[in-house]
């Protein structure tokens, strides 16, 4: 239960509150009421059905990843030489050879701008599309598709492989069991296996019907005077659901795909980065809206070098395990002819800075940074925005987490514009006021 | 810039004598602004505008080149960065209008802000006549305080405006209506909305809400109250045992909530044994309880538990938390052990909470020998002792001010890395002792930081006296953070929630739901020596202590103002020992000896999976807000098919297996359960329930597993209430 402290060593807590201050931000307003604009009125008929999104947790560069710079000079342009992509002019970091090989696949965003720089508040406004607010804790993406979504499947509609960044609680205002599901520990371990999933010793699903009854039995009685009934416990169900079926247990086991498959996503790094896109795909094929995968260690405030190798020659450093990954999924999903109704996402919470810190590291860079989308109606092939030439700001199309978030629900077949409620009625638009779908991007 | 300022010195002296009175819309009396000051009239303008939010130019590093300070709280740089950065280009003295001070907001030239203001509008006029004016930092007068009428509105229905008004008060004496350049920001704007234009606010939703009024560095709460229903409720009847009722049913009667009726004695018997000592009343306990007939029989089980060991062990299992007692980061647990040790006997002594703070503040000597020196080594560092220590014993969270004024709160950087500063002059290591060269520097001076007591004063550098003058300002009896901030902690554990909530958020602008009550349990806790428990006596003798949590129609939507008992989930450790409890069969904690209760364990990382099951706080950090539903479905999985229950429930020396083996009957057995659990008897819906069950029950002992199983996931089990 360990909770996860970052360079900054701030926690989510700090985050509902000190998240206080932007929501105070003013004045913008004016300019936003201008632009309220049409974020859900595109009319294109969504493909696609679910979504991985690959989240690798710290904060990717976005100068070793999607947007490198060789002509700057070497304290932005680092230690890595950069490869050609299949469309012409465009270059991708040199570790990333695989997925430059299918460029004409993947759309990547290289003018992403958010102006927070601090772990829990850019990944709160990443996954959520919302700046965080002390009035009310916003759910991430993949919550609201749980709750959008009418879940016919007896899988939960939201899962984290292994798990998700500790910096966001996952549902938000949302009821608790939109939060993801986290199957824990380590898909690439050679045990690896959901805990719990099989019934005890001497159990059977009779009795743990039995027991879901008399817990019922239990909380009705216990509440009749109270006019606040005590709604069944979701979770409970959902456990009950998952355990009392046979297909839904299949969907989390590994050993049921052959050895070639699992080598192609890659056995090892990145904290089993290439087992877990293999996980997330048996996944949406059986029907599960919205897989997070969760990749920790890029916060790279010292030696950079490190995502590419820590050793020579080393093959799982973070970059090489993305790389290898990222294609696998790509190439596994489109052979299946999956791909067209699966959106996948690589993203982090923001940039590194363009400049290398006295440790060969890069510190933490909102102002711009790069994500990749591919498949599910996505248009690949195609570059949009750039950052100027040192990579520190967005020289055209601005892109905020917000129209990211609205982007992604379109594509989804969910209307950004749309309405949540709190628990207590409130109603919260699923995407900010203001926040625009990126058109060009749907193909 | 020289004439500039004789010419300025001279409009000063005229502006004097020209002061032109006139009467506003709002009816109050203002004077014109003849001439523009910098910091009084064009910070506010930047403010009003969102310039200098945290979003636009307030950014850390600014936004197009250009950077404020966060909400002006530094008007030197941001004079600064106007007149003197860029050569000057964003003032135009020869030609003010082309200043891109004012063509960029009016959107004359580009600006990645978009239009804000009209060029021929007030705040473009004022920022003209400025510069007109020769632009100078000049300040005549300095603001002193700003008064937001009314402070408070009780409305008796929704949707009327309620007008507000702003009101600068000056050092010189004079004032000015600040109205329309003061920001007014709800806290849930879903609940009030304030029109921009004619500061009328109105509210949206029934309940109690907070406006936040900002002028310049101020800010102030303003409290807006709609009550809950609609019908007048008659409190006279309402039974009254201590101050703590009166203010109580005040509230409740303004906002007309009727609250939910006593408990019986069962229920308050299972409901003080948890919160003052952390563990179920035994059946015996219960049964003498309800047969006693002494009228004042609550009071006398108060004072039975106050006193009892089981209350040293929990409570001093609920200090070790808020002073985030844990191993240090190299693994070594030596000092943990002594500063348990210590802390338990303060708490079996019924020390004063003033000594213990004066004591862990001063502390010096070694880590393996004595406890409160470990004090100093929870935190990493002076910023974060800094931090820790305002959390802790203020209430207060200064992190914002690390890196610039807290926009929300009192709180600067100067205090931040001032209070940093004292700590600094701590040397650590396994033995605490002062380290007379030690200092933090200042992240926007560059300079070593100047010792300082926050909001009050700097100290003179020479010595390592600061830590004295801090732990003496702190624990004197006027301070007025240290005592509210641990009665409201004391609050929030017996009542479910704190007058101020979050307890460690302590701010004007994040006020008490019940401030006078705050006041008198504060002032009731210093006259009586600081004693943790006196103030916890206090309470559990209240009448609103003893309020069923059942809702009724009248308060169902009453979450903060005590009209009934607010459910509240058991601690991790707290649930483990009640599930050992009621299964007769200890738990393992690491190389715990057998039997060691979770409340007891010194070290909050000892290996065990229940523990990290149910969600303990480690204590890296504060243990506020407790563990979330993070991970519900997991939790419960692990519940249905893991161990933690399913070994242990029918095991042998389970007190099911014994009760099978006694050859009870099933009836019995659910009734034991019942009392063990849940310190009542079934009622006779439930009774006839179970009986029905049994009938159709083919293998009793199984089913009799599944009960337990099940009682030990409901609601009622896992929650007092």
């Amino acid at each position: 239960m360990k909770r996860q402290t970052r360079c900054d060593g701030l926690s989510r807590r700090e985050l509902v509150r000190v998240g206080g201050l932007s929501a105070l931000g003013l004045g913008l307003g004016q300019f936003l009421a201008l632009q309220k604009a049409c974020a859900g009125e595109q009319a294109s008929t969504p493909k696609a059905k679910s979504c991985i999104l690959i989240w690798l947790d710290g904060g990717p560069s976005h100068l070793e990843t999607l947007d490198p710079k060789p002509d700057a000079p070497e304290e932005v342009r680092g230690p890595l030489g950069t490869v050609a992509t299949n469309l012409a002019g465009i270059r991708l970091s040199e570790c990333l050879e695989r997925t430059a090989g299918m460029m004409d696949k993947l759309a990547v965003i290289r003018s992403m701008t958010s102006p927070l720089g601090e772990h829990n508040f850019g990944t709160h406004y990443l996954m959520t599309g919302y700046k965080p607010s002390p009035a009310l804790e916003y759910p991430t993406m993949g919550a609201t598709v749980a709750q959008k979504r009418s879940n016919s499947n007896l899988l939960p509609p939201n899962i984290a492989v292994p798990n998700l960044s500790s910096n966001v609680s996952g549902h938000g205002y949302l009821p608790p069991a939109t939060a993801p599901f986290e199957v824990g520990g380590n898909p690439a371990s050679p045990g690896f296996k959901v805990r719990d999933l099989d019934f005890y010793q001497g159990l059977n699903l009779e009795r743990i019907d039995r027991r879901r009854e008399i817990v019922r039995a239990f909380d009705q009685f216990s509440r009749s005077a109270d006019v606040n009934p005590l709604a069944a416990d979701p979770t409970l169900e959902q456990a009950y659901n998952l355990i009392a079926s046979a297909d839904a247990k299949t969907a989390f086991d590994l050993f049921d795909e052959n050895a070639g498959v699992r080598e192609r996503y890659g056995r090892n790094g990145a904290n089993g980065l290439g087992q877990s896109c293999l996980l997330a795909r048996r996944l949406v094929e059986r029907g599960v809206p919205f897989v997070t995968v969760t990749s920790n260690g890029w916060d790279s405030h010292q030696n950079i070098l490190q995502l590419k190798e820590r050793y020579p020659n080393d093959p799982n450093a973070h970059l090489p395990t993305l790389d290898r990954a990222l294609s696998a999924l790509i190439e596994d999903l489109s052979e299946r002819g999956m791909l067209d109704e699966t959106l996948v996402v690589v993203m982090g919470e923001f940039g590194r800075t363009p400049k290398m810190n006295t440790f060969g590291g890069r510190d933490h860079w909102p102002n711009v940074f790069s994500i990749a989308l591919a498949g599910g109606g996505v248009r690949g092939g195609q570059i949009i925005g750039s950052s100027d030439a040192l990579g520190e700001l967005p020289k055209d199309r601005p892109v905020s987490p917000s129209d990211l978030a609205a982007t992604i629900f379109s594509l989804l077949g969910i209307d950004p514009a749309g309405e949540l409620h709190t628990s207590d009625g409130r109603p919260v638009r699923i995407t900010p006021d203001g926040s625009n779908v990126i058109t060009e991007i749907i193909a | 810039m020289k004439a500039g300022n004789v010419g300025n010195a001279m409009q000063t002296l005229i502006r004097s004598l020209t002061l032109i009175l006139a009467i506003n819309s709002l009816g109050f009396a203002e004077e014109q602004i003849s001439r523009v000051e910098f910091e009084n009239d064009l910070v506010p303008l930047l403010t009003r505008h969102g310039c200098n939010a945290g979003a636009c130019h307030g950014a850390a590093i600014g936004r197009g080149g250009f950077r404020l300070s966060l909400y002006g709280g530094d008007p030197k740089a941001d004079y600064a960065a106007i007149v003197r950065q860029i050569r000057g280009r964003r003032v135009n003295l020869a030609r003010p209008e082309e200043s891109l001070i004012v063509l960029k907001p009016s959107e004359q030239v580009e600006h990645g802000g978009g239009a804000v203001f009209d060029d021929d509008g007030p705040s473009a006029q004022l920022l003209l006549d400025w510069i007109r004016q020769g632009a100078s930092d000049e300040s005549t007068r300095q603001l002193e305080r700003v008064v937001v009428t009314p402070a408070q509105h009780l409305a008796n229905e929704l949707g009327v405006p309620i007008q507000l008004q702003t009101v600068a008060h000056y050092s010189d004496g004079s004032q000015r209506d600040v109205t329309p350049w003061a920001v007014f920001s709800p806290e849930d704007d879903s609940a009030v909305e304030v029109d921009e234009q004619t500061f009328q606010a109105r509210l949206l939703r029934r309940g109690r809400h907070i406006v936040v009024a900002r002028y310049l560095t101020k800010v102030v709460p303003v409290e807006l109250i709609v009550p809950l229903a609609d019908s007048q409720v008659d409190l006279a009847s309402e039974q009254q045992n201590n101050f703590v009722d009166g203010e109580i049913l005040a509230s409740l009667a303004k906002l007309g909530l009727q609250p939910s009726a006593g408990i019986d004695d069962a229920a308050f018997l299972r409901r003080l044994s948890l919160d003052l000592t952390g563990r179920l009343p035994s059946v015996e306990l219960r049964q003498q309880f309800v047969d006693n007939r002494q009228a004042d029989k609550r009071a006398a089980l108060v004072d039975e538990l106050l006193g009892s060991e089981a209350f040293n062990e929990y409570w001093t299992y609920q200090l070790a938390k808020l002073l985030r007692i844990r191993p240090q980061r190299n693994g070594d647990d030596t000092g943990v052990q002594v500063y348990h040790r210590w802390l338990k006997e303060q708490v079996v002594d019924g020390a004063s909470y003033q000594q213990i703070a004066r004591d862990l503040i001063m502390a010096t000597g070694d880590t393996h020998e004595l406890g409160p020196p470990n004090f100093h080594l929870v935190p990493s560092g002076p910023r974060e002792e800094a931090e820790f220590v305002s959390e802790l014993f203020m209430g207060s969270r200064m992190r914002c001010a690390n890196c610039h004024n807290h926009p929300l709160d009192r709180w600067t950087q100067d205090d931040y890395h001032g209070l940093a500063a004292i700590f600094a002059k701590i040397g650590r290591g396994r033995t605490i002792q002062e380290d007379p060269g030690g200092e933090t520097i200042h992240p926007r001076t560059r300079e070593p930081a100047v010792q300082r007591i926050p909001g009050e004063a700097f100290l003179s550098d020479d010595a390592t006296a600061g830590r004295l003058q801090f732990s003496q300002w702190l624990t004197a009896e006027d301070n007025p953070y240290f005592a509210k901030a641990i009665v409201n902690r004391l609050w929030q554990r017996m009542m479910g929630r704190g007058l101020v909530e979050p307890v460690d958020d302590f701010r004007d602008t994040n006020p008490a739901t019940h401030p006078a009550l705050l006041d008198q349990l504060a002032e009731d806790f210093v006259a009586n020596g600081y004693r943790i428990r006196h103030t916890l006596r206090v309470i559990a003798n209240s009448e609103a202590y003893a309020r069923s949590a059942t809702a009724s129609l009248h308060n169902k939507n009453d979450d903060r103002f005590y009209s009934r008992r607010l459910r509240q989930p058991l601690e991790p450790e707290v649930l483990a020992d009640a599930i050992s409890d009621v299964l007769e069969l200890p738990d393992k904690y690491g190389g715990e000896p057998i039997g060691t209760r979770a409340v007891a364990l010194v070290n909050p990382t000892t290996p065990s999976q229940t523990l990290d099951v149910l969600g303990r706080c480690g204590r890296e950090e504060s243990c506020e807000p407790s563990a979330g539903a993070v991970g519900g479905l997991s939790k419960k999985l692990h519940l249905m098919n893991g161990p933690l229950l399913n070994a242990r429930i029918a095991v042998e020396g389970s007190r099911l297996h014994r009760l099978l083996r006694e050859e009870r009957k099933p009836l019995e057995i659910i009734e034991e359960f019942y009392l063990v659990a849940l310190s009542r008897m079934p009622s006779q819906l439930e009774h006839d329930h179970w009986v029905k069950q049994l009938k159709t029950v083919s293998d009793p002992p199984a089913f009799l597993e599944d009960f337990v199983w099940a009682l030990m996931s409901s609601d009622e089990f896992v929650t007092n209430h």
